[in-house]
């Protein structure tokens, strides 16, 4: 597994790249929680490269978007996970896990970034 | 190339088996998809050995298995950790929203909807023992007098009728009117099961085909005589005598 992250302005983009299981799954969930760490609670992982995710993965994932919907400055503006490009595959995990309808999921990069 | 191959359970392992299991499975002949709902399941299996079956800092060994026969690729995985109990893990709700959706518990439930059989077996001399099954696709493009015998290797329940349904159905759309469906080894039918059962022989009817179901064990045949059902269903006592039915039929 490979982290592309770039900082923006306002948001955290993160390029998971290649295979998230057991193994790599931790170096993901603590990327996340650094960004968390310095006060950043809204993150964009971008999923176009994402070969394969399996269930160590996937709790990371709800595992960051539950303690970043708990930074709040209005109960409109806050913090939050969101993912962009769903590849197939991945998709299909997330439709068997019911992910599909916990995240919100953007077609790419650019409208997910925006939607902040 | 070896069918079986033992590693230590740490991290390590997971990217070793993977590769291993993913050529196995496509020398079986298992399509893209399915090699990759193998390699899922086998992934979150080991994982699952990995992490509770040893202590961390003392894990011992796991094998891995495989065989290819009789239209089914055969997966095992074998460790001599602490016994484990599947009834144990309770089953997640998937619809449950963020704020109550509990983390754990997912790894034996894709599991169970990737493949389409799965058995934990314990023996204090052989360790903890996990028989996954995926179906080869059966490439026979049936004529509609052509005899279709499913055999069903699971409980039916709320759980696992959805694959029947899909899996009948995928035959059904192949062009297969007349379907037995061996249930010698179900010892479970619960009401989602039964309902199941009769969608599927509703959508057979419609399209001028039968449902038959054969050797039935006797507290699965007892809900049928509850509910009733005996007079719906067409119930054979073995599957040559469902064959014979449908011969007869024509």
């Amino acid at each position: 597994m490979e982290l592309n992250h770039r900082r923006l302005h306002r948001v955290d983009l993160i390029e998971v790249v290649g295979r998230v299981d057991a193994a790599t799954a931790p170096q993901l969930k603590q990327l996340i929680e650094s960004l968390f760490a310095e006060g950043r609670h809204r993150i964009v992982l971008d999923f176009s490269r994402l070969e394969y995710i399996s269930s160590p993965g996937l709790r990371v994932l709800i595992e960051a978007r539950k303690k970043a919907r708990e930074w709040k400055i209005t109960d409109l503006e806050g913090g939050d996970v969101r993912i962009a490009n769903l590849p197939p595959r991945i998709k299909e995990v997330f439709d068997l896990t019911g992910f599909s309808s916990l995240f919100e999921i953007y077609g790419d990069t650019v409208e997910a970034v925006g939607s902040f | 190339m070896e069918n079986s191959i033992t590693l230590t359970a740490d991290l390590d392992a997971l990217a070793k088996i993977s590769a291993f299991i993913t050529t196995a499975a496509e020398r079986c002949g298992l399509d893209e998809r399915a090699t990759w709902q193998v390699q899922l399941a086998v992934d979150e299996a080991v994982t699952n050995v990995i992490q509770h079956a040893y202590d961390p800092d003392q894990p011992g060994d796991l094998t891995l298995s495989w065989q290819c026969c009789d239209h089914r690729f055969i997966v095992t995985v074998r460790d001599h950790g602490r016994q484990f109990d599947p009834s144990a893990v309770p089953t997640p709700d998937i619809t449950s929203p963020l704020e109550e959706r509990q983390v754990g518990g997912l790894g034996i439930y894709l599991i169970t909807r990737l493949m389409d059989e799965v058995r934990f077996e314990f023996s204090p001399q052989g360790g903890n023992l996990l028989t996954m099954v995926k179906y080869l696709p059966q490439d026979q493009p049936a004529s509609p007098d052509d005899v279709l015998v499913i055999p069903i290797h699971d409980r039916i329940d709320a759980l696992t009728a959805p694959r029947l349904t899909s899996m009948v159905s995928e035959q059904i759309g192949k062009g297969a009117r007349q379907i037995v469906l061996d249930l010698s080894n179900v010892s479970f039918l619960s009401s989602s099961g039964l309902r199941a059962l009769l969608l599927i022989r509703k959508e057979l009817m419609t399209l001028g085909g039968e449902l038959r179901l054969a050797a039935l064990q006797p507290q699965v045949y007892e809900v049928f005589t509850i509910t009733g059902f005996t007079q719906v269903f067409n119930l054979h006592p073995s599957v040559a005598e469902a064959r014979a039915a449908c011969a007869q039929r024509h």
